[in-house]
């Protein structure tokens, strides 16, 4: 009998097991990313102790990579591996805040529509559906042709488009959430509808939001680098796309300078690849436990 | 109100409000509108300052301007380039074939081998081969298209010569068109397979944990003929929307490799119009890029109706 027992408890542990690799196989891929992420944040954070050097100061143009500049000079002279660690701020501020405002009104809209439905959902829909066909990179570039370029300003256009995705699946999950009992509970309790909202519904649905996030501070990041790259960048900040547009325009490309352009590009890949691998393995891992349950 | 009521409104509205962004930035921006309007850097008196105002209307009440941008609108009237000296309406016309020319092709190829390798990248999600495949496709996924389109410039045209280095033609004729696009229409594939490989291999994971998988299998299905008869139909509706989603985004990944590969599509004239301030053109493009997006959405709805009966039947 006790052999039996056993086998089963055996058993168990080996499912058990199989259920725990296969979420730490989730989770590696998204601790990579985590690991590739935060050594860019650690970067972008003390720029100044990483950098050989001001990114602004003048060396001699055009040097090779050697001792002294790890990663040579550009036209200007300045040292390309300051400008490259320094330029990883413009691409976190930008994606960060963009990002911020998007998921903040994404979470909003989503919420009202999903938890209210009927008209409000119809109305917040429709805007949704109206904003999702603005073609986003034409109008940034308008919009930043017409003012003058600064970060700030892109980090705010874009959070003002990109809510859209995050708003259709908060409401998808509002909807769901709305329904189940302990909401009733709270709706018989006579609390608000504010309070069900933002103390029932929104933490039950922080984990959609969480992957969301990241993929738009990622999108957010190649459009920085996008935008930078036509000329639309801040001249007062150092950023990956504009060091890549430099690098096209001014020569470097046409002669090979290949510590010039192919630095930043690697930085911008690997940066929205650290985020992308978080928000998918989160995403991947949240589908995976709606179908055990 | 009945389904395809609502969707009409919607897309009305989004046309209506593009328009009126396009009509309010220019005069809602810093600056003398009438700058903002003709461009910067163009050269002018008193007089014809006097007399361009008074033809634009911009000396008119806001209500009766609007109605005018209405009307210009209506018969084809997107303004005038003075750096270019000529209509925006005829430059964009004669820009726009060569773009669509790149666009195009690399749509339907990014769709249809995204769908398939995406497929079967969900299919066999645990396999070492696939996931290294997936692995190199997320790399793609993540690189913007116009630093892809300068490895690939570099490598294949500069250092080996197997494509020309800039340019839709060289002769003109139509052999030596398709070697120019050859190689920008291979990055947009690529770029626009990324995209829908991802989406499609979330898709078919999701999917084949259904039920009417298991029912496959348990009729004695074989792994590729469940995927391609039953999961593959029920998989690809995503992508079709996305696909209509994606022009928009197609159009402008095409404009930065136009930027790249020197091609005097519509990315290059945005290019040079944003260099020169010639706002005229930057919004004639904008508008016209948008009417684009907003029809590729129209026909994708038509479209995912005739193929989805649970839409029908809403």
């Amino acid at each position: 009998m006790a052999g039996d027992f056993n086998r089963v408890a055996s058993c168990k542990a080996t499912e058990w097991a199989k259920i725990l690799r296969l979420d730490m196989r989730g989770l590696r891929i998204a601790l990579f990313g985590l690991l590739l992420f935060l050594t860019i944040f650690i970067l972008a954070a003390f720029s100044d102790i990483f950098a050989p050097y001001d990114p602004w100061n003048r060396f001699e143009p055009f040097l090779a990579p050697c001792r002294e500049h790890i990663l040579g000079t550009n036209d200007l002279g300045n040292d390309i591996l300051s400008e490259l660690i320094y330029g990883s701020r413009v691409s976190l501020i930008v994606g960060f805040g963009a990002a911020l405002m998007a998921t903040l009104i994404g979470t909003l809209i989503g919420l009202f529509a999903g938890y209210f439905r009927g008209l409000m959902d119809e109305t917040l829909m429709g805007i949704t559906d109206v904003f999702l066909m603005i073609p986003q990179i034409p109008l940034i570039i308008i919009l930043a042709a017409f003012l003058r370029p600064s970060f700030w300003l892109v980090a705010l256009i874009m959070g003002a488009l990109w809510w859209t995705s995050t708003a259709r699946v908060v409401r998808s999950k509002a909807m769901q959430i709305r329904e189940t009992s302990f909401i009733e509970c709270s709706r018989s309790l006579g609390f608000s509808h504010m309070h069900i909202i933002f103390s029932d519904i929104l933490p039950n649905i922080l984990h959609v939001i969480m992957p969301k996030f990241l993929l738009t501070i990622a999108s957010a990041m190649i459009s920085e680098a996008s935008i930078s790259f036509l000329g639309l960048g801040d001249p007062t900040m150092k950023s990956w796309g504009m060091m890549i547009n430099f690098a096209f325009t001014r020569g470097g490309f046409i002669n090979g300078y290949w510590w010039w352009y192919l630095p930043p590009g690697l930085c911008i890949t690997l940066s929205v690849l650290s985020l992308v691998l978080m928000g998918f393995s989160l995403e991947e891992r949240e589908e995976e436990t709606m179908r055990i349950e | 109100m009945t389904f395809s009521g609502k969707k009409a409104i919607r897309y009305f509205l989004a046309i209506i409000l593009i328009f009126s962004l396009n009509f309010a930035i220019p005069r809602a921006m810093p600056g003398d509108p009438l700058a903002n309007l003709l461009g910067e850097d163009v050269m002018l008196t008193e007089e014809s300052i006097a007399e361009l105002r008074a033809k634009m209307g911009l000396d008119l009440p806001l209500h009766e301007q609007f109605l005018a941008y209405w009307r210009d609108i209506f018969s084809f009237d997107l303004g005038y380039s003075y750096h270019l000296h000529s209509p925006v309406s005829a430059i964009i016309l004669s820009r726009m074939k060569w773009t669509l020319l790149l666009a195009i092709p690399s749509l339907i190829l990014g769709a249809i081998l995204g769908t398939f390798l995406g497929a079967l990248a969900g299919w066999k999600s645990r396999d070492a081969g696939q996931k290294f495949e997936t692995g190199l496709v997320l790399m793609i996924y993540c690189t913007p298209p116009y630093f892809l389109s300068l490895l690939f410039l570099y490598a294949l045209s500069f250092k080996l010569g197997l494509f020309p280095l800039k340019g839709f033609y060289s002769t003109g004729s139509a052999l030596d068109i398709a070697h120019h696009l050859m190689l920008p229409v291979i990055v947009m594939t690529l770029f626009s397979l990324s995209r829908n490989y991802m989406i499609m291999r979330g898709s078919v994971i999701q999917e084949r944990g259904n039920l009417y998988a298991a029912y496959a299998r348990a009729k004695g299905l074989y792994g590729e003929e469940i995927l391609f008869r039953h999961i593959f139909k029920n998989a690809i509706l995503p992508i079709i929307t996305l696909l209509a989603l994606d022009f928009g985004f197609i159009l402008s990944g095409a404009l930065f490799i136009e930027i790249v590969f020197s091609m005097n599509g519509m990315g290059n004239l945005i290019y040079d119009a944003l260099l020169s301030r010639d706002y005229p053109v930057l919004q004639g493009s904008f508008l016209v890029i948008t009417v684009m997006v907003v029809s590729a959405n129209l026909l994708a709805d038509l479209l995912y109706s005739r193929i989805d009966p649970r839409v029908r039947w809403q």
